[in-house]
């Protein structure tokens, strides 16, 4: 079927067939909510996460975004209103949501803005998105589950007792995972096993491992 | 003439004496002087050792002042408010002390009740404390501050007459002491009596210091300080291997000693014997069952973890005589003397002067008794350590114990713990706070930000007023959220420890924690030891670990986290001078003998130190190139010097190292060859730039993201929970690690962070020390040894997994040398659970 997917260092994929950004976990509000809770982390760090889709855009000249759950952390806050506004200085671009775990907010909410929301998965052939990775029974027959939420990463080993994490794409027999984008936003580290594909994010570059 | 007429009266010790001679005892010089002191309407500070007769060294005139002052009706009637404060460490020894205090009141047939208020405390008995305010009121640093977080505090605190703090020198050096520091200072404000301040502390190197820290030094040259004489003598023996490893490796050899300690067990009516953790407490109990099964009944375990019940089935059966051993954690140093313990065994190095003759003076309790303490090794070269503290002995060596300095993260929980309870000015209460020891140094900007840190969130940008905390109202701040109130109170207190889960039997039956890290490397089915005992896990449910009992002997046993403790800089002197007398062939100790097979292989192959070098090794293995330095300056301070010999060398090439460290040394390793001629002729040690240069391998190390854990969570910035309860806000959890790296790219100025990189600069304040040791090396002559392979110092420092690392190379060079690491596969559905 020879879809064309480029991966950028700063963790989305470019699906060039359909001209569609994947991002997944951005966890947009998630500062506002910890800092209505009294948790004093800095309000700015969503601001620089807008900053960097619209650098996708621009620079890929995508026509959607897709993402892949976790959008927004949680109850509503002033940060989904930036987030709003954000959307319309992006007037030529759709924006579809496949909801995650934290994708809470009440449907009003979500119909009023210019994002489309799909509530479990979006079918775009010969690939199936979700925001959780499908058990094997439910994958559907001939279709690549691409999702995140788990947001990997890998551990390399080295001499000297070295070692580094990552952040990575994971390509696996019945899925794969997208790093999450979100800059407050945590690791879990993957065990891949030999025939998994895993692409880490060194800095600025994309390596194949 | 008033004030001889007072002096005439303060000598009325009638009632304190009667009790004493009703007892069969007569009140020790010490006692008398105290009460003498204190009825003198003076501060002070006792020094006495545990079970030395303190308790009653304060309590007494603590009665005698309200006796003096109601000479004709003290048996009938109540003061009916609260008139003695006292603090304690330990909640378990609040029990004993209160026990001991209202029997007293008993006898001598005062009225008072004695209170406990600790983290054990029932609602009800709170709400019975709230409705009849009892006259003593005893409690741990953290119960005092939610006191302190109560709507009618200054009321419950108005009259009160003294505040005792007992085992002082326990809480000095730690958050918790300054914890200690701001109550007092709130205290002093809203008690217009003027309470009298009495600590009691055991032998430490800095006593004055002690006292000035709750004093003030104006308060510290008035106060009385008053000296317990009880000699004790104590006796030092090591328990000797037949035959020393040449390569230590810790805590092997301490297990293949274990039958010699059996006669030692034998011989006395009890022993305790005391292990540095609490995995080792687990694996010494069950070898002991192993190899001398006829101790069963007659041997028992105590720690931390372990349900309170069982131990105080311990404790008691240790005060009936019932039990022959003891095997425990520093759970069992402080508290009343347990009079059957004879003897006292050391499992490993104690890692200070004090703490092991605390040990030695929890036995021997008979009139004229000594104590008696035994060291055990865990590798050969604690046989060192052993001479080393007979050295102290014979020299009355003493730790201090250094205050500790500008705590942002306990001030922020402070003043927010104040917040939920009656409010704050912020100008009274900045007084109040600059007057403390820890804040003497605290300038009204740091103030500032930290008002703004809780009632704005910081970084004061205006849209982004959504942050809810502390609300200023009326100029008084407080928070007026029930559930912010809810969750700080909750998390209140400085101690911050990894999450734990309850094990519990199927059938019921609560046997103690383990903390979640090590059950999450379980499989169900797999057999672990606890307590003893040889558990299945059955399944994980709502935090809790559902066992069963095994028969399978080959459990693993938990680990519980937990920083190895440095060794102290007294016993790491006494070291180095112990090596360097037996170079000289002058240091006779058995313990040195044993030893001396290790030390001549080290000399062949490479060097023993004497005071004026510093060894330094250089050698390859299978490993890579491994570059070790042995100051012999205690655990901490090697974190920093190896960390400021890493970034120094890394400057020189792009190069990337692993270090690792015990008390003796440290060492780089590299898989890339280390320029260490060229380094060793640049003086790496040089004190040209050293701050900066200490800051930016701090900063290049994780040295500060791994302090910034209990800072963030002292700071309320992680919520961690109850102990063994769900963290209930599921959507507000983000690990220390992320917050550290947010606040380092967005807020890198935050004096949480500041705060982080001081603690790791300075290792909890040792920065003297640091810098010390600096100036100790640059003495020293180089001395670089190019052995054929791994020498027996560098062993037990290369075995080492836990390693800082530092690098000045890309990224993708590294990566390039580097491979993906493939472990086993979970299951079908990939890594998931």
């Amino acid at each position: 079927m020879g879809q064309q997917l480029q991966l950028f260092p700063d963790k989305a994929i470019f699906w060039k067939e359909q001209k569609s950004l994947l991002l997944s976990d951005v966890h947009l509000g998630k500062a506002a909510h910890f800092r209505k809770a009294g948790i004093a982390v800095p309000g700015t760090i969503h601001r620089h996460d807008l900053e960097r889709i619209s650098n996708l855009i621009h620079q890929t000249g995508a026509e959607r975004v897709l993402f892949l759950g976790d959008l927004f952390h949680s109850e509503l806050n002033k940060e989904w209103w930036f987030f709003e506004e954000w959307l319309h200085t992006h007037q030529e671009v759709q924006f579809v949501l496949i909801k995650g775990n934290h994708d809470i907010l009440p449907p009003a909410i979500y119909q009023q803005s210019r994002l489309k929301i799909a509530e479990e998965e979006l079918i775009l052939s010969p690939f199936i998105l979700t925001h959780e990775p499908l058990n094997s029974k439910k994958s559907k027959k001939g279709l690549y589950n691409i999702c995140g939420h788990i947001h990997p990463a890998i551990k390399l080993r080295g001499g000297a007792f070295q070692q580094l994490r990552l952040p990575c794409f994971y390509f696996g027999l019945h899925y794969a995972l997208l790093p999450a984008f979100g800059k407050f936003t945590g690791f879990y580290q993957i065990k891949p096993k030999k025939e998994d594909i895993i692409f880490a994010i060194a800095e600025d570059r994309v390596l194949h491992l | 003439m008033a004030k001889r007429k007072v002096n005439e009266l303060q000598q009325d010790f009638s009632v304190a004496r009667q009790w004493f001679s009703d007892k069969g005892w007569a009140p020790f010089p010490f006692q008398e002087d105290v009460w003498r002191a204190y009825l003198e309407e003076k501060n002070g500070l006792l020094n006495a050792p545990t079970g030395s007769g303190k308790t009653y060294a304060l309590w007494f005139p603590c009665l005698l002042e309200w006796i003096r002052n109601n000479p004709d009706d003290w048996q009938g009637k109540r003061p009916g408010s609260l008139q003695v404060l006292w603090i304690t460490p330990l909640r378990a020894l609040a029990r004993d002390l209160q026990q001991a205090m209202q029997q007293v009141c008993d006898d001598i047939g005062l009225p008072w009740t004695v209170a406990l208020r600790t983290g054990d405390t029932s609602s009800a008995e709170r709400q019975r404390q709230l409705k009849k305010t009892p006259e003593c009121i005893i409690t741990t640093p953290e119960s005092l501050h939610l006191l302190l977080s109560q709507k009618d505090s200054s009321r419950l605190f108005r009259n009160f007459r003294a505040l005792i703090i007992d085992e002082w020198h326990e809480l000095l050096g730690t958050k918790r002491g300054v914890q200690v520091e701001l109550a007092i200072s709130r205290l002093q404000q809203i008690n217009k009596q003027q309470p009298k301040i009495w600590a009691v502390s055991a032998t430490i190197g800095n006593l004055e210091q002690a006292i000035e820290v709750l004093l003030g030094q104006k308060g510290a040259r008035e106060a009385a300080i008053i000296k317990a004489a009880i000699d004790k003598k104590i006796e030092i023996a090591s328990i000797l291997p037949e035959e020393v490893e040449k390569f230590p490796w810790a805590g092997y050899l301490g297990i293949k000693l274990l039958p010699k300690i059996l006669p030692i067990v034998e011989n006395s009516q009890s022993t305790l014997l005391f292990t540095n953790t609490r995995s080792q407490t687990e694996i010494w109990y069950q070898q002991l069952m192993a190899q001398a099964p006829e101790l069963a009944g007659l041997v028992a375990m105590h720690h931390g973890s372990l349900d309170r019940e069982v131990r105080d089935w311990v404790e008691n059966g240790l005060h009936e005589g019932k039990l022959k051993l003891v095997i425990c954690t520093s759970s069992l140093d402080l508290g009343v003397d347990f009079k059957p313990v004879e003897t006292v065994i050391q499992v490993g190095s104690p890692k200070g002067v004090a703490r092991f003759m605390q040990r030695a003076g929890r036995s021997g309790h008979q009139p004229g008794a000594i104590s008696r303490i035994y060291f055990l090794p865990t590798h050969s070269l604690e046989l060192v350590e052993a001479a080393a503290l007979k050295k102290a002995l014979k020299e009355e060596v003493y730790e201090s114990r250094p205050p500790l300095e500008k705590c942002i993260d306990v001030l922020l929980q402070y003043m927010v713990t104040l917040a939920i309870g009656e409010g704050f000015d912020e100008k009274s209460l900045f007084e109040a706070v600059k007057n403390t020891y820890c804040y003497r140094h605290l300038s009204r900007e740091e103030w500032e930000w930290a008002l703004d840190f809780i009632t704005t969130g910081g970084g004061s940008l205006q849209e982004y007023e959504e942050f809810n905390k502390v609300d200023l109202v009326d100029g008084i701040y407080k928070v007026q959220n029930r559930r912010i109130a809810m969750r700080h109170r909750l998390s209140m207190g400085t101690i911050v420890s990894e999450p734990v889960l309850k094990i519990k039997y199927i059938g019921g039956g609560f046997i103690g924690t383990v903390e979640e890290s090590f059950v999450s490397r379980l499989k169900m089915g797999d057999v672990f030891w606890f307590a003893g005992r040889s558990l299945q896990l059955e399944r994980i449910k709502d935090l809790t670990v559902l066992v069963r009992k095994s028969k399978s002997n080959k459990g693993v046993v938990p680990r519980w986290a937990g920083g190895r403790l440095p060794l102290s800089t007294q016993l790491s002197k006494l070291i180095r001078q112990t090596l360097e007398e037996a170079a000289e062939g002058k240091n006779n100790e058995p313990e040195m003998k044993r030893v001396e097979p290790i030390l001549q292989l080290q000399s062949r192959w490479s060097a023993i130190p004497d005071s004026n070098t510093l060894l330094v090794e250089h050698f390859l293995s299978r490993e890579g190139y491994h570059l070790l330095f042995y100051p012999f300056e205690g655990r901490f301070v090697h974190e920093l010097l190896a960390a400021l010999v890493a970034y120094r060398i890394s400057r020189l090439i792009p190069i990337t190292f692993s270090m690792a460290m015990n008390d003796y040394g440290f060492e780089l390793l590299s898989d890339t060859p280390i320029p260490y001629q060229e380094a060793l002729e640049q003086d790496l040690f040089s004190t040209k730039n050293l701050m900066e240069d200490v800051q930016q391998s701090v900063n290049s190390t994780e040295m500060a993201k791994r302090r910034f854990r209990e800072i963030a969570a002292i700071a309320g910035l992680v919520f961690q929970g109850y102990p063994g309860k769900p963290i209930t806000s599921k959507h507000l959890h983000a690990s220390s690690q992320i917050i550290f790296d947010v606040f380092g790219e967005y807020e890198p100025n935050n004096l949480l962070m500041l705060q982080a990189r001081q603690e790791a600069m300075s290792q909890l304040q040792e920065q003297d020390r640091f810098t010390e040791t600096i100036n100790r090396i640059n003495r020293q002559r180089l001395r670089l040894e190019l052995p054929p392979r791994p020498t027996p110092f560098a062993f037990p420092i290369m075995v080492d997994r836990l390693r800082e690392r530092l690098t000045s190379e890309k990224l993708l060079d590294r990566i390039s040398r580097m491979q993906l690491s493939l472990e086993e596969y979970a299951s079908k559905e990939g890594f998931l659970k």
